[in-house]
């Protein structure tokens, strides 16, 4: 648009003015902010001493905080893979022409619309020993010994399954979404094509669906990746960070020092830690999408 | 022969995807207090609603289930208006420090919410926000991720249809609001879905700056609630089936909007 330069930076300034209003003080400020805190032992009611870098120090000799970051790097291992694959296939099913075909779209997307907590505690009830989902379910079909139960929750690895489970089953619908309008994009001449020369569904599948698949699958795995490492209410509600805290994400652990130790400082120097992880994955990330010029 | 591993691979995606919503749905109704053993016991009656009167006259839940919605409603449409009005000038108004501006917006993305939280609670703590819909909402407002994503769709608008209206004697609020808006409607739409659901879902930030009950939001509410339920199914799926009624009505009436919305994001994404 042509205009006068005054006038567009008076202008200009307008229309930015709300959202540099709410961005400058609860976004930049706190960033600025949160540096301070961490030279800092800082309480809830703002008792204030200056320890330098004390928290810095103590948090790299701090078993806790290492832990935690484990565990929430063990949550991003297990849901990414799972999470497209599991995507990928809902597509391929949703994307199948049949009489059920919009029932199965509204099917796996629903699950994504409830609130965390619900999902949460869905998740905690269906893995219930005893009278639970999933337990019943697997007495029924014979899978599961009638005198015996599976205790999901209380069993390291097997809350582990269970976290991942619940979390798949609550937040696919998105990349499911995304998959699926992928494939719809793929032209339909080219497997028509394919099938004249007579390529088979599998060859059709590695050699056309997958590679028009890639650039949103790296979208999607960057994403999950980092959502992953943040994850805390559904561990929170589901096993409480148990057992004996060997569930309990970076995010619980900044919380519980912040605001149950009443250490807002440490659980500042915390969030730093946290901020700098998931930028190194997101440069990671950005690196290797662009390799090769390859992020169309 | 593969068509059929096909249909019955469908067929148990389906059922395992809806069974536990189907089951949170026959447990709410079902009589207290029974003896269960198998998984049909849950499916056969007695039923009764009579926990649905207990928990909705009994607790806050619908309180905080208003609560919820109320935020997720002002944080979508403020949200929504502030980016378009930043995305706009960005794209198509040629001023002082652009690219300055569009640095500071774009590494806005790298700072994930969780973060900041801390230095934000003394921040919200020291202008008084706390434990107030203004505390819920204002901090929530600015997303630069949606800046970004609409500048990217604004940049598709040409500006010869822009100056043409100039021309015409247009300002720029007329530009805005009467071309730029409705031509990027889809864009729009989309952006706000998805600022909905992610304020439906935000945990972190009520769960620290709230702590009177009559402001609670259901993530934050379900939990204090659910504590006192030990050993029983009942209540605690009756919690879950009345606060996800209305969201699961919402969707089935935009469906399409909805799902059409969730792809769009991923164009530009």
């Amino acid at each position: 648009m042509r205009m006068n330069k005054m006038r567009a930076d008076v202008l200009a300034l307008l229309f930015l003015l709300p959202f540099l209003a709410v961005y400058g003080l609860f976004t930049i400020w706190p960033m600025v902010k949160g540096v301070q805190m961490t030279f800092y032992k800082w309480t809830l009611i703002k008792k204030m001493k200056y320890v330098g870098w004390d928290n810095y120090s103590k948090m790299f000799h701090d078993q806790e905080v290492w832990a935690a970051i484990w565990h929430s790097a063990i949550f991003v291992i297990l849901t990414t893979p799972t999470m497209i694959v599991l995507a990928i296939l809902l597509a391929m099913i949703a994307n199948r022409k049949s009489r059920l075909q919009k029932l199965y779209r509204s099917v796996f997307f629903l699950p994504s619309v409830l609130s965390v907590a619900v999902a949460s505690y869905l998740g905690l009830f269906v893995f219930q020993p005893y009278n639970g989902f999933v337990n019943t379910l697997l007495h029924l079909i014979r899978l599961l010994p009638e005198n015996r139960e599976i205790f999901w929750l209380t069993e390291l690895s097997l809350s582990w399954i269970a976290l991942t489970l619940i979390t798949l089953w609550w937040t696919v619908g998105f990349n499911f979404i995304l998959y699926l309008s992928a494939m719809q994009d793929i032209p339909d001449e080219i497997v028509e094509a394919a099938k004249l020369d007579g390529a088979s569904d599998s060859v059709i599948f590695w050699k056309i669906t997958l590679p028009y698949l890639t650039p949103i699958t790296k979208t999607i795995a960057m994403l999950q990746i980092i959502s992953s490492f943040k994850v805390f209410l559904q561990i929170y509600i589901i096993t409480g960070g148990g057992p004996l805290d060997k569930t309990r994400p970076i995010i619980q652990l900044i919380y519980q020092t912040g605001f149950r130790k009443n250490d807002l400082g440490y659980a500042a120097t915390m969030s730093y830690m946290l901020f700098v992880i998931l930028l190194v994955l997101s440069a990671i990330q950005y690196f290797i999408n662009n390799r090769k010029g390859a992020n169309a | 022969m593969w068509k059929w591993i096909y249909r019955i691979v469908s067929v148990l995606f389906g059922f395992l995807f809806i069974a536990p919503i189907v089951w949170m749905l026959v447990v709410s109704i079902k009589k207290e207090g029974m003896k269960i053993v198998t998984l049909v016991d849950w499916f056969t009656p007695p039923y009764s609603f009579a926990v649905y009167d207990d928990i909705l006259s009994g607790t806050k839940l619908s309180n905080w289930m208003f609560n919820s919605f109320f935020v997720a409603i002002c944080v979508t449409l403020f949200t929504v208006a502030f980016a378009a009005m930043a995305g706009f000038v960005m794209s198509k108004l040629p001023f002082r420090y652009k690219s300055a501006m569009f640095f500071l917006v774009l590494s806005g993305l790298l700072i994930p919410g969780e973060a900041i939280i801390i230095p934000l609670y003394q921040v919200a703590k020291d202008m008084s926000l706390l434990n107030s819909y203004q505390g819920l909402i204002i901090p929530a407002l600015a997303s630069p991720v949606a800046v970004i994503v609409l500048k990217s769709f604004f940049d598709g608008v040409p500006n010869d249809l822009l100056e043409s209206v100039q021309i015409d004697g247009g300002g720029t609020w007329r530009i805005f609001t009467q071309i730029m808006l409705p031509l990027n409607r889809p864009a729009l739409a989309s952006m706000a879905i998805l600022t909905f659901i992610g304020s439906w879902n935000n945990f972190l930030w009520p769960f620290l700056s709230v702590t009177d009950d009559n402001l609670f939001t259901l993530p934050m509410g379900i939990p204090t609630l659910m504590s006192q339920y030990s050993e029983d199914y009942v209540k605690p799926m009756v919690v879950n089936t009345i606060s996800s009624i209305p969201i699961i009505l919402l969707f089935i009436i935009f469906e399409r909007q909805i799902i059409k919305g969730v792809s769009l994001s991923g164009i530009k994404g």
